[in-house]
């Protein structure tokens, strides 16, 4: 009785779940046709463009987690666990910026970019995704850091401790969990950025692997299985990074917003 | 707290110093030179006329707005995020009962989980060659509707601006629930068992235990979903711009999608930057809704 109701719910689950892989099968399945696995996977990486779009999108990912990193966990601290002028006015300050689309601020986020003499170096899409992000990481932080128990804090103050060890030593330890979501997401929305870098990135060894679809297209002419092989390998870093942190993210995530 | 004690802690407390605040620095300056600043810009130039190149923008009042105010497109785009919306609550109930199911007995259950979690990370810029070629003509959602019967449902879906953004949606769904999956699957882990041991001690089925213990008990998870649902959905940009481009005629455009169209591709920046205010002014109001009910629903005990 009991094992026919697990078979049950295996195959419902399982024609549940199947239409969230059938476009990742058309497109892996799309990549070995034609030439085959390795010619098709070969020719891409043989592209001198497809290296300096990739370590492109690294430096600018990277730059990303970092400036989002120490801005979120900086200002959530202060926001969850400091006595602090104004909290909430900052932490709406914070938040509210969660709701405004990049596509909607390009004109004066160009007007910016070209100001700041950053027009077609990284910095260009680093700083206004990291601000956005921002919002997002203290929106999820402040309410984890808000759970850690104050006696926690407050023993470490009887120590001694000056507020910025406090949080050195004690609550970014703790808080590790949130921080995992923070570095993932931060990594995985710049990564997968596509319209700032096709507007403030326009020189061709500057660009980003977003862009590389459309440029492939151009490159590869009728040759789709190429393009394919193309969006598995770009893929790929976000689906790994994922992975290998899931544990840590599915229990941030719940610890974060849940407060 | 203990730092109230002594001489300094007390100061502490009747006047926060100063110095707690500069923790709040970097964020804020990082917001405050990109974001605030664009906000407050894209104000003013909503009450020019410019092209976004030349020298010197021209005021024109209001004229901006009233054009706002007349441009079916963009209703049509607004329309579109309202629809839209209500593909959150789809999202909701997928993700809800598929991490119940998977809260069951499920052989190899950490590989559905990823499979539904993994297009919450793929880019659409990375996406899109496949969803092209799978709504095509002779693309595998046709294949697959021939395949039940349905053959008399083909169609070039994103040809035609009647089901383009069927299309649209399909993705949308595809690409959003297992965000929701993700937050009910975590939040489901931190129930205690035995409060579904208790219901079924007590007769309860599975649907009545759904519908009694397991929703009333994600309230938060819902509210935290609804408010991360719609802001994603009035930010909607990539899918629609890189798939479909906002057509054919205009039936898949969003508001990030058309304002960018004005501003940047129309070289029309004041138009695009009164439609953005328009925009925020809308989600305002939706703000300050949803937050009301959030907290009468936590007033009731919901």
């Amino acid at each position: 009785m009991r094992t026919i109701r697990t078979g049950w719910n295996q195959l419902l689950v399982t024609l549940a779940v199947a239409p969230f892989v059938i476009p990742l099968a058309v497109m892996v399945g799309r990549s070995v046709g034609g030439e085959g696995f390795l010619r098709n996977y070969g020719a891409v990486l043989n592209r001198p463009e497809m290296l300096t779009f990739l370590r492109n999108s690294v430096v600018i990912a990277a730059g990303t987690v970092a400036v989002t990193f120490v801005c979120t966990m900086l200002a959530s601290y202060a926001l969850a666990k400091l006595p602090l002028r104004g909290r909430e006015v900052a932490f709406y300050l914070i938040v509210a910026a969660l709701t405004l689309p990049s596509a909607a601020l390009t004109v004066p986020l160009f007007i910016n970019v070209r100001n700041l003499g950053l027009y077609d170096t990284p910095w260009a899409v680093i700083l206004p995704i990291a601000a956005l992000q921002t919002a997002f990481g203290v929106f999820l932080a402040r309410g984890f850091m808000a759970g850690i128990p104050d006696e926690t804090i407050d023993a470490a103050r009887v120590d001694g401790a000056n507020s910025f060890r406090v949080f050195w030593y004690i609550v970014l330890p703790l808080s590790r969990p949130v921080a995992a979501v923070v570095i993932v997401w931060t990594f995985v929305s710049a990564w997968n950025e596509y319209l700032l870098p096709l507007l403030f990135l326009q020189e061709v060894d500057q660009q980003t692997v977003t862009l590389l679809p459309s440029y492939f297209v151009g490159q590869f002419q009728a040759d789709q299985p190429k393009v394919f092989a193309a969006t598995v390998l770009i893929a790929l870093p976000t689906v790994i990074c994922y992975i290998a942190f899931s544990r840590f993210f599915e229990r941030g995530i719940m610890a974060g917003s849940i407060k | 707290m203990t730092w109230q004690l002594t001489r300094q802690g007390r100061g502490f407390m009747r006047r926060p110093p100063l110095r707690n605040s500069f923790y709040l620095v970097p964020a804020l300056v990082l917001l405050g030179a990109l974001v605030y600043f664009s906000v407050f810009y894209t104000m003013w130039l909503s009450t020019h006329e410019w092209d976004g190149f030349g020298p010197n923008p021209l005021f024109v009042g209001a004229d901006n707005y009233a054009k706002v105010f007349g441009d079916a497109v963009y209703w049509k785009s607004v329309l579109n995020v309202a629809g839209f919306l209500l593909l959150i609550l789809l999202q909701m109930a997928y993700g809800l009962l598929m991490a119940v199911a998977l809260h069951g007995r499920v052989v190899l259950g950490v590989v559905y989980r990823i499979a539904l979690f993994v297009p919450v990370v793929l880019a659409p810029a990375v996406m899109a060659p496949a969803f092209r070629e799978i709504f095509s003509p002779d693309g595998q959602f046709n294949q697959a509707l021939e395949a039940v019967g349905l053959g008399a449902l083909r169609h070039a879906w994103l040809a035609d601006p009647d089901t383009a953004i069927f299309a649209i949606a399909v993705i949308a769904i595809w690409s959003g629930t297992g965000f929701s999956f993700i937050l009910y699957y975590a939040a489901l882990t931190q129930v205690d068992p035995r409060v579904f041991e208790a219901a079924r001690v007590d007769g309860a089925g599975r649907l009545r235990t759904l519908w009694s213990i397991t929703i009333p008990l994600m309230s938060r998870t819902h509210l935290t979903y609804l408010v991360l649902g719609t802001i994603a959905t009035i930010k909607l940009f990539d899918i629609p711009q890189i798939i479909t481009g906002g057509g054919p005629a205009n039936s898949t455009q969003f508001p990030a999608t058309y304002i960018y169209r004005a501003g940047v591709v129309n070289f029309n920046a004041g138009y695009g930057a009164a439609m953005t205010v328009v925009m925020v002014v809308i989600c305002l109001i939706l703000a300050v809704a949803q937050l009301r009910l959030g907290t009468r629903a936590e007033r009731n005990g919901f």
